[in-house]
């Protein structure tokens, strides 16, 4: 028991467990339900991917600010595309996806520049064009029978949708657990030189990563817009807030090397069942985005390099 | 344990060359850093000056005014790009913010209430963000990325239908005049800049800043307080970007979260193309008074050309690329 | 047959010619030692074998054929493996996943039970076949760390072995291990480049030695027909001793710094120690001995340092740089690319860098004034004023030295400076310029603190040398009684220093 207590890994388990307790201690009636779960699922499949991919990229210690870039151009990109067969605009969507983040990646290994530059004017250009092809309104999409069936539920609570971001999870844990990629990417992780020198190949991972990100965030972007049956420029808070704290709540950490595809997945369901909750017990739009912004605040302050020294500073001053 | 008290020595022989090998790749493309740079100026001055209405009176003052809004944020980053910490997301948010602030205000206790609750409240928020950064060396990305959702989150609480309005019969309409034929934004603008700039050249501070920005670790070994320049170059870039949030809210006498969408990415495109570069330690008030005329001319001519406000973010994205492929390449940490 | 073949190696970065035309060869079976000053170009050798650097010109032959070294995997598959100064493990990761980190013969699902074997073999041959192969490297110590790089190294059956300082960070018991399984090797006909500033173990355990000096090769001898003296002697370029100034009697005005009961956790343990002025102290001790630490705690530099210590009879609280600088103890790093000079800025501004508000007027910097004491500055350290306006990242890591010594230069009263390795990467006349500039600071009453791996450099320079092994003093000596053979021994082998 103490050492699953001291496992890093298991913190986002207890953090889901705390958001469970407290929202049915709040409201059970309303809380605990099979809609409850069946929409934490829902919300779970439209960050769940861009909280895997951009969580990955900060494993290796580089940032992909583009995902939410993504996301908005994958859909419409989808949506144009996938007029007639869902599946091409789909192809279309996710291939975008993959070229758009392994031309980063390339950029970041080739030039040496930062990831947060290159992924800032990625964002810019890839929103720029979302914006540009649905001029920023809704873009409708007729194929409705696609739409449906996205959201049909599927088992009770799954839909099709939920069930691709937790096969995608699925994947992605058995890669990094089970094949040697996993291991490369913590090592470039904790210790970029030290991989090297060891044989690592550093460049082609770094590249791949950012390939796999965006192929993450337009496959949930496509999603979603087929789901809802329309294409629109999302805000940058709307996706990257809960996805970036998603990520650190499941045990990645901004100084690379930690984290596990499972340990995102519960971090991002327990965003999600906390934003199901507030909606079941009929919370005000706006107290969602205060707690996310309110948690990402708090991880960040968490995770940040210097907290454990000022507050050794703060207790030795007190004394 | 003692590994983490030491810090790695590094190789020496690494050490040394691994400058001079940034060194030898920067040389280079500098060079044509320069000639990409003339010819995109004299391209967009082209075709500025053969966009029919350009030099037209109307165009001017609007281009004035455009830079002046854009100007104020880009100088406030401008403080923060220095400091280190690339950028912040949450700029265009605070010109939302203090607009509301502003008018909240100066409905309750007249104008000059509001125009210091307006400056307190962006020198408060911004500051607040700067000492997570500073103190704790919080991630500048994550936190500046958290600050804007709760801007959002809270404005939203405060204002359900998103526009908060001036009480009537209230008027800023001395504040929309001409100095001397120059719209007052443009005016206020140039003021900030000064600031802005006697800040950065002429104090210890702005020193500080440099140095922070250039090595964090060289500036603490050496006694400098980081965390009161990183905090201090928030606080500023705070109230730097509060007059552009007033003065819309001015402009339009009310006030709305969407005042200040996007103005951020603005303000980053126009700090890079003016040259300050992305990594920290080096920049000017001048260089970003340059970037920012660059990003009004484009936006005035993209509204000449009958293209939307939509190819902003575009154009925006394509500038930062462009730029930051560019610059100095090894300026990864 | 040669199993190596080095011809005609360059590498020059920027305008500092790393390594000149150097060539060497080595056969199977053979131990080869690499001997140089710091910056003689024995790690850029490394790297360019490595595939690390890409040389601007010369070949490599691997069994008589050439090839072009890209990266280290190419390497590696060539059969050359490199366990370097700084350890390659991640640690985060387990023994067995750090032992096959970066191996080309590890399958896509890496978990296999024949890798397993071989990693225990491979430790087995160190003598460590009874570790935790799933337990974490960042749990073990920094000895035990190296001997997993090696079994790296052995589980991958590299034939040319590198070892760049492979010892500096062992115990004793550790390096009897590593030396007896070179010897091991070596008879089972691998081929070790062998890197160490530790003379004795070149002669215990090397074949032959290549000199590098500046860059260039000086000499290949067998080892049986070199005396040690002839081999400093190659490895100086100059008789010995000629580089540093002599100790002129400072003025004597007392102890500038006193410290007592110095302790950091896991690196200094109960150090004391007086600083008097007009004297150079040097900390002498191995990497990981603590001594470098000693030195930031004393900057300010580290959290959780504690101790007694006093400035001028005024006792000075630890663990803030600001406070200590206030006191006049400024502190010049090894890692001066990180830690020292501030690249885009000019070399004006870091020499002005920790001294600005001490020259403002009603808040606004006087800048014809600080100019005025730069180039003041600049000429004192021996830097033409008219690179003052450069970037401090443009000029060489001599002059980039000096604008650092600048900074300490005219405080309002002399102070204590605290210097880890200050003339590391440093060529031999900006070292030369340096010595200078220390004793000048001695001569004003500044009291100078410094740590240093180079023996010689400690013996030629100090008045009063303190060694430490693991974060404990050994001994403490006066400049009569400063002996290179007794520095040496108490900083490897502390019992027989006590005994």
């Amino acid at each position: 028991m103490k050492r699953l207590r001291d496992d890093p890994h298991m913190r986002p388990l207890f953090i889901l467990a705390a958001c469970v307790v407290g929202l049915a201690l709040v409201d059970a009636r309303d809380f605990l339900t099979v809609a409850t779960a069946a929409s934490s699922l829902e919300t779970f499949a439209t960050i769940g991917l861009v909280a895997l991919g951009l969580g990955l990229t900060m494993m290796i210690r580089e940032f992909d600010l583009s995902v939410v870039g993504m996301y908005s151009m994958a859909g419409c990109i989808a949506v144009v595309m996938g007029g007639t067969y869902a599946w091409l605009g789909l192809a279309c969507a996710l291939a975008a996806g993959l070229a758009a983040g392994l031309a980063q990646g390339w950029l970041i290994v080739r030039l040496r520049l930062g990831s947060v530059g290159v992924t800032l004017g990625g964002l810019l250009v890839f929103a720029g064009i979302a914006y540009v092809v649905t001029e920023n309104r809704a873009l409708p999409y007729e194929n409705m029978e696609v739409a449906l069936g996205l959201s049909a539920p599927v088992g009770g609570i799954f839909s099709v949708r939920s069930i691709v971001a937790i096969a995608i999870f699925a994947a992605a844990a058995l890669v990094i657990g089970l094949t040697r990629y996993g291991r490369d990417i913590i090592a470039i992780g904790s210790d970029r030189r030290a991989a090297m020198t060891a044989g690592v190949n550093v460049d082609a991972l770094v590249i791949g990563i950012f390939g796999f990100s965006g192929f993450c965030a337009a496959l949930s972007g496509a999603l979603l817009s087929y789901s809802l049956a329309s294409a629109s420029p999302a805000g940058l808070s709307d996706v990257i807030v809960p996805a970036a704290a998603a990520a650190i709540l499941g045990g990645v950490s901004l100084a690379g090397g930690t984290g596990r595809p499972l340990g995102i997945a519960m971090g991002v369901l327990s965003l999600a069942v906390l934003r199901a909750g507030f909606n079941a017990v009929g919370a005000p739009p706006y107290v969602n985005e205060v707690a996310m912004g309110t948690i990402l605040l708090l991880v960040a302050v968490l995770d940040s390099t210097y907290l454990a020294r000022r507050v050794q500073g703060l207790v030795r001053r007190v004394h | 344990m003692s590994q983490s008290a030491e810090p790695p020595l590094t190789d020496r022989t690494l050490a040394v060359p691994a400058q001079g090998q940034m060194a030898a790749r920067a040389g280079e493309p500098r060079n044509y850093v320069g000639i990409v740079r003339a010819a995109v100026l004299v391209i967009l001055a082209a075709v500025a000056l053969t966009t029919p209405g350009f030099l037209s009176q109307p165009s001017i003052l609007s281009l004035l005014t455009t830079v002046s809004f854009i100007g104020c944020v880009a100088v406030g980053m401008t403080l923060i790009t220095i400091s280190g910490n690339i950028m912040s997301f949450a700029l265009g948010a605070l010109v939302g913010a203090t607009a509301m602030v502003f008018v909240l205000a100066a409905n309750w206790g007249g104008f000059a209430f509001g125009l210091v609750a307006g400056l307190a409240f962006a020198a408060a928020t911004n500051a607040l963000q700067g000492f997570l950064i500073g103190w704790l060396r919080a991630n500048p990305i994550i936190v500046s990325i958290a600050a804007l959702a709760l801007i959002y989150g809270v404005a939203e609480a405060f204002a359900a239908h998103g526009t908060i309005y001036a009480a009537a019969g209230t008027s800023y309409a001395g504040f929309k005049g001409k100095v001397a034929g120059i719209p007052v934004e443009f005016v206020v603008f140039l003021c900030v800049a000064a600031v802005a700039q006697f800040l950065l050249s002429l104090t210890t501070f702005g020193r500080n800043l440099f140095l922070v920005g250039s090595s964090f670790r060289a500036a603490e070994a050496i006694g400098v307080r980081t965390w009161r320049a990183i905090t201090g170059a928030y606080l500023w870039a705070g109230l730097f970007t509060a007059p552009a949030g007033i003065m819309l809210a001015i402009r339009y006498d009310a006030a709305s979260m969407n005042y200040g969408l996007g103005y951020e990415y603005d303000a980053i495109a126009a700090v890079l193309v003016g040259g300050t570069v992305i990594k920290g330690g080096e920049g000017s008030v001048l260089r970003t008074l340059a970037g920012a005329i660059v990003i009004g001319v484009i936006q005035v001519v993209l509204v000449l050309q009958g293209l939307r406000t939509e190819w902003q973010y575009l154009i925006a994205g394509l500038i930062v690329l462009g730029v930051i492929a560019l610059q100095t390449p090894g300026t990864r940490d | 047959m040669d199993i190596l073949t080095v011809e005609g190696l360059s590498k020059s970065f920027g305008a500092v010619r790393a390594l000149r035309d150097v060539s060497l060869s080595l056969r199977a079976g053979e131990i080869r030692a690499i001997c140089g000053e710091n910056g003689a170009g024995k790690s850029t050798l490394v790297k360019s074998l490595m595939g690390i650097f890409t040389p601007d010109a010369g070949s490599i032959a691997i069994d008589g054929v050439h090839h072009t070294m890209r990266s280290p995997q190419q390497a590696q598959a060539l059969g050359l493996g490199l366990v370097a100064q700084e350890l390659s493990l991640a640690p985060r990761l387990s023994v067995l996943d750090n032992i096959w980190l970066g191996s080309a013969d590890v399958p896509l699902f890496h978990r296999r039970r024949d890798l397993r074997r071989r990693a225990r073999a491979a430790l087995e041959i160190l003598g460590a076949g009874e570790w935790d192969l799933d337990a974490p490297v960042s749990a073990l110590s920094i000895g035990q760390q190296q001997l997993v790089e090696v079994a790296r190294l052995l589980a991958r059956d590299a034939r040319i072995l590198i070892l760049d300082e492979p010892t500096a960070t062992l115990t004793d018991t550790e390096i009897a291990r590593i030396l007896d399984v070179l010897k091991a090797l070596r008879a089972r006909g691998h081929a070790i480049l062998y890197i160490s500033h530790r003379l004795s173990e070149v002669f215990d355990l090397c074949d032959t030695v290549t000199v590098l000096r500046n860059g260039e090769h000086v000499a290949t001898r067998q080892v049986p027909d070199i005396t040690r003296e002839q081999l400093i002697e190659l490895m100086l370029g100059r008789p010995f001793g000629d580089m540093y100034p002599a100790a002129a009697a400072g003025p004597d005005t007392g102890d500038a710094l006193v410290v007592e009961g110095l302790n950091v956790a896991g690196s200094v343990q109960d150090l004391s120690l007086v600083a008097p002025r007009g004297k150079i102290l040097c900390i002498a001790g191995q990497i990981g001995s603590g001594a470098n630490v000693v030195t930031r705690a004393l900057a300010g530099l580290v959290p959780g340092a504690t101790g007694r210590v006093s400035v001028g009879d005024k006792p000075l609280r630890l663990g803030s740089v600001p406070h200590c600088v206030a006191r006049d103890l400024l502190f010049l790093s090894e890692d001066r690319a990180a830690e020292g000079i501030f690249h885009q800025r000019s070399a004006l501004e870091n020499l002005l860098a920790a001294n600005f508000s001490a020259h403002t007027h009603m808040g606004i910097l006087d800048w014809p004034k600080l100019k005025r004491i730069g180039a003041r500055l600049a000429q004192r350290v021996a830097i033409d004023p008219r690179r003052l306006a450069a970037a401090a990242g443009k000029l060489s890591g001599g002059n980039q030295q000096k604008l650092l010594f600048g900074r300490a230069i005219e405080r309002p009263q002399p102070g204590v400076l605290l210097m880890n390795e200050p003339t590391r990467g440093i060529d031999v006349g900006a070292r030369a310029d340096i010595y200078r500039i220390m004793r000048e600071l001695c001569a004003h009453g500044y009291a100078l603190i410094m740590t240093s791996s180079d023996l010689e450099e400690v013996v030629g320079v100090a008045d009063i040398v303190i060694t430490m092994y693991r974060g404990r003093t050994v001994a403490r000596y006066e400049r009569h009684s400063i002996a290179m053979a007794r520095i040496l021994a108490d900083i490897t082998h502390p019992v027989q220093a006590a005994a």
